[in-house]
């Protein structure tokens, strides 16, 4: 082979490796980067597996020049230099989770292919467990810790690999080897869950990359309601303390809406915080588990008459949590964009109104100009009512007794859309109805606004599923100093409020894939089931944090630690638990023989007389000084004493050295008795 | 406390006989005798350091009569010649051809008295013979009858006119004893008596040399559990943390030596407490070249050891 002509150091050389090392690390790499093709870019993906292929490949030709170029160091530090820069370029900022992590997912790929010494491979080992860890920055759900078992197993092989990785052992104790190294690790992993000292609140922020916010927009748009009510998507889940409300009373009220231009709705852009207390007599209790929806508002039922705290407390409205506040309007807000699933506990009244802390302003009389035959039906109706009351019950009984229909198709509207929807088209979704109810009262007066939320919930063993399909839009009108809650789409749709959208749309335009099944069907089981899996792991696993820590603390009779305390209690048992491992290969030692162990209780007996034996002391010279020092119970010492010398060192079969040691117990027993008396 | 007489040890009732035998000539040195003995039984060369005078001779001159063997001496002195060990060809004028007359070394139990006190060529001459128990003379190779026994005595080194033993010609010797003085009482007796030198000429064999040979082999089937084993090995191991060593063929004779004296306690198996007995002997002058010294540092070895 010629030689090359450029000569470095770390060139010269070789790529050799044994295959089954190379392998298993190759196969954990790619199980750890598996799961996070979905999260990184397609050309960081490609990058890693490229230069792990090569790797493997290379080694065919260890001595090749070509690939000891490649995987020279300098050339490998050029590749992670660009793979930094492209990264940065990428995304145009470089200390975040997804640019951070991509980076890692690049250097652990050059790692590998620079791999040439064991000590490479520790750190590779280290690198991966990492980079496995990166995902849970994306999802914590059942799903994806699933998705990380094949690289936890590939983990636990590659380990037993390199154990030493030129002696490879067979399939079946390789296997047992491995079981053997995760269920070691299995009781430190509980016991680090159960009692590492959790923070209150996330260690740090993650910076919010992706903006796609799910859910309920702080706008409205006609159609936009409809559109979500596509989505089988979970919004959130509840456990309520006790009954959970009658299916007419469950109005998750989100974002309320009270700028209107004729064509969309919004909220106040100043929302007045610092809601003023109020007492209500009976509340009902629940916890509500948001999924992460990027937005700054939390859901409660009807009436809100409490203010979630980061600690699961309880803080009465009026006062000021730590991270939620109710507005003027109702609304309840977290100071932060929920990115996490958010765990709050929240008490709730079922009154249907809403108590008015200030008096409304001009915004919720406002009357957009594209509505002029709105405005002029109003007035006629409002002239023809008693009272306010009576024009709203007016105003319903239009939507129920003329021609309305309750559809998720519409059909387009023009430059007039409520004009239009109320007097020509009369279709309409829930938020066309909202949107019109709210401009009838405005019309006539009556300060009113749009509210925007959840209708609704499918309890799911102890549980609540609110879905996306739950959306719904409806009005609140003030009324003798409260805001009243009124749901124009009930007047038209009455089934939509008992027993949810799909009884109450026309047949055939419910096209949401999983609920348009057969409630009976399996299929509509089987996700419900794991929905409930999917719960229990989020309120078990995830939820886990320092409060429930406390409970469990508690439960089990454990005073609430220092952190200094608990650190020290985890390493001491980490410590003790590795020892014990540790010390296995020493406990398959074969136990003592039957004469040993008698032996050394005739040695402990000899003690309790003074008569302790030096280690270096031979046993006959041990016995003999024994015989000499004792002053009595030397025959029986003389016989325990032959009998164990011969059942000690004489050769015999298993059976005849036990008969010998059953002797020299019993002889021991008589020696013990002489001593004693 | 002293009038408790020790634990009864079971005995070989012929070696007993052999020792209380040899006990005659040899007034209160019956442990030196029981190693020496044990020695011999494992086929092994014994080595004998003392002033002169202690009856280093009349214990070989007494094994030999005792058990039967034909036994030869050389005195060892600095002009000593290899030939005068092993023999020398001789041209036979009347046959035409050269006949070999055979040197002492030709029996079964030689003394090789003050074996010091030859240069290293003669010294050596004996190295072939103790090792392969064969003697190479003018290209011919010449068996020893079997058995055959090297009985050394060497004079302290510290004394005029000595060349000391190489370490390869003392890793020769199985064991390394030393009589000293007699005891008070004993060499009182011994003034007594008078000289107990005819005694030891007037010595009648108490076993039959096929016996001795059958006991040889009797040794090598004598059980040594692993845990002896073991401690054995320790021994050996410790002793190396020194520079100088057990060698592996030391150690090998260290297991024999152990077999050897549990045999002559008339047991089937090895004790701790017989490589303990046997250690000093074998490794002490391997470890200083002197037995007087080598007692103490095998003491020191085995005061250390953990027994079984």
């Amino acid at each position: 082979m010629k030689r090359p002509t450029l000569t470095l150091r770390n060139n010269a050389e070789p790529l050799v490796m044994e295959a089954t090392s190379l392998y298993a690390l190759a196969a954990l790499l790619m199980l750890v980067q598996l799961p996070h093709v979905l999260n990184l870019p397609i050309w960081i993906s490609v990058f890693g597996v490229a230069m792990i292929t090569l790797r493997v490949y290379a080694r065919r030709t260890p001595h090749d020049v070509k690939w000891r170029y490649l995987f020279s160091t300098p050339s490998i530090t050029l590749l992670a230099v660009i793979g930094a820069a492209l990264i940065r370029a990428h995304y145009g900022y470089f200390l975040g989770r997804d640019p951070c992590v991509a980076f890692l997912f690049i250097l652990v790929s050059l790692k590998f292919a620079e791999y040439r010494r064991s000590a490479d491979a520790t750190l590779l080992l280290g690198l991966s467990c990492i980079l496995l860890l990166t995902q849970y920055f994306y999802s914590q759900s059942l799903i994806a810790a699933l998705v990380t078992l094949p690289a936890v197993l590939a983990l636990g092989h590659a380990l037993a690999v390199l154990r030493d990785p030129t002696h490879a052992l067979a399939k079946k104790p390789q296997l047992r080897l491995i079981g053997k190294l995760l269920l070691q690790g299995l009781p430190i992993a509980l016991m680090l869950f159960v009692m590492f000292p959790r923070l209150p609140g996330p260690l740090w922020s993650l910076p919010d990359d992706a903006s796609g916010k799910t859910g309920l927009s702080d706008t409205m748009r006609p159609g936009d309601i409809g559109s979500l009510s596509q989505s089988n998507e979970v919004a959130f889940r509840v456990e309520f303390e006790g009954a959970p409300p009658p299916a007419d009373a469950r109005y998750w009220r989100g974002p309320v809406l009270t700028r209107f231009d004729g064509f969309t709705w919004s909220p106040e852009p100043r929302l007045v915080e610092a809601y003023p207390g109020s007492t209500v007599p009976s509340a009902l209790e629940y916890t509500v588990m948001l999924q992460p929806h990027k937005q700054n508002w939390l859901f409660a039922l009807d009436q809100a008459v409490s203010i979630p705290s980061k600690d699961g407390s309880i803080t009465p409205i009026g006062s000021v949590s730590d991270f939620a506040t109710l507005s003027t309007a109702g609304q309840l807000m977290s100071r932060d964009p929920v990115t996490r699933v958010l765990r709050y506990t929240q008490r709730s009244a079922i009154t249907g109104h809403f108590q008015a802390p200030v008096k409304p302003s001009q915004v919720e009389l406002n009357v957009p100009n594209n509505i002029p035959r709105t405005t002029t039906l109003a007035k006629k109706l409002r002239a023809q009512s008693s009272s306010a009351n009576d024009y709203v019950n007016r105003v319903l009984n239009r939507f129920n007794q003329m021609d309305y229909r309750y559809t998720l198709e519409p059909g387009l509207l023009g430059n007039n859309p409520v004009d239009e929807f109320l007097f020509d088209s009369r279709q309409g979704f829930c938020e066309h109805y909202a949107s019109a109810f709210t401009m009838m009262m405005r019309a006539a007066g009556l300060p009113a606004r749009v509210v925007t939320g959840y209708l609704g919930g499918e309890m799911n063993e102890d549980y609540m599923i609110v879905r996306q399909s739950d959306a719904h839009a409806w009005s609140e009108v003030y009324i003798n100093g409260v805001w009243q809650r009124f749901d124009p789409t009930a007047a038209v749709a009455p089934e939509r409020v008992e027993n949810g959208l799909r009884a109450a749309l026309p047949d055939g335009e419910f096209n949401n894939g999983f609920a348009n099944s057969n409630a009976f069907s399996w299929t509509k089981k089987a996700g419900l089931m794991w929905d409930a899996v999917n719960h229990d792991w989020q309120r078990m696993v995830v939820d886990y944090n320092n409060r429930s820590q406390e409970n469990l603390f508690k439960k089990i009779g454990l005073p609430s630690f220092a952190l200094w305390q608990l650190t020290a209690f985890i390493l001491a048992i980490s410590a003790v638990w590795c020892l014990w491992m540790l010390r296995s290969p020493l406990r398959k030692k074969p136990p003592l023989l039957p004469a040993e162990r008698i032996w050394k209780k005739l040695e402990t007996v000899l003690q309790s007389q003074g008569i302790e034996r030096e280690p270096a002391e031979t046993p006959q010279a041990y016995l003999e000084r024994a015989y000499q020092t004792l002053g009595r119970g030397n025959e029986e010492l003389q016989r325990i004493g032959q009998t164990l010398m011969s059942a000690r060192f004489a050769p015999m079969t298993g059976k005849d050295a036990e008969a010998q040691a059953g002797q020299a117990d019993a002889q021991l027993g008589q020696l013990r008795k002489t001593l004693q008396s | 406390m002293s009038s408790v007489a020790p634990l009864p040890q079971p005995s070989n009732p012929s070696a007993t006989q052999i020792l209380d035998a040899l006990d005659t000539v040899l007034l209160g040195k019956r442990g030196q005798c029981t190693l020496a003995l044990a020695c011999i039984l494992a086929r092994g060369h014994l080595l004998i350091e003392d002033v002169p005078g202690v009856g280093k001779t009349t214990l070989a001159r007494a094994f030999g009569g005792l058990l039967g063997l034909p036994w030869k001496r050389v005195q060892f002195t600095n002009d000593l010649l290899p030939a005068d060990v092993v023999g020398v060809s001789i041209f036979d004028s009347k046959n035409q051809e050269f006949q070999f007359q055979a040197g002492p070394v030709f029996t079964s139990l030689l003394l090789a008295d003050e074996i010091n006190r030859a240069p290293a060529k003669a010294q050596s001459a004996l190295l072939e013979a103790m090792e392969e128990r064969q003697v190479t003379v003018d290209g011919v190779t010449r068996e020893l009858p079997d058995p055959f026994f090297v009985i050394a005595t060497q004079n302290p080194g510290e004394q005029r006119g000595v060349f000391g033993l190489p370490e390869s010609q003392l890793d020769r010797f199985l064991m390394g004893i030393s009589l000293g003085y007699p005891d008070k009482e004993q060499e009182r007796l011994l003034l007594a008596n008078g000289d107990t030198r005819t005694e030891v000429d007037a010595m009648q064999p108490l076993i039959d040399p096929k016996v001795l040979l059958q006991w040889m082999n009797e040794i090598d089937e004598v059980h040594m559990a692993d845990s002896v084993l073991q401690y054995l090995h320790d021994l050996v191991i410790a002793s190396r943390v020194e520079q100088n060593g057990l060698s592996p063929r030391a150690a090998l004779g260290l297991v024999r030596a152990s077999r050897a004296y549990a045999f002559v306690h008339n047991r089937n198996h090895v004790l701790p407490d017989d490589v303990k007995a046997v250690f000093a002997s074998v490794a002490g002058h391997r470890l200083t070249g002197s037995v007087l010294a080598g007692a103490a540092a095998a003491k020191t070895i085995t005061d250390n050891v953990t027994a079984p």
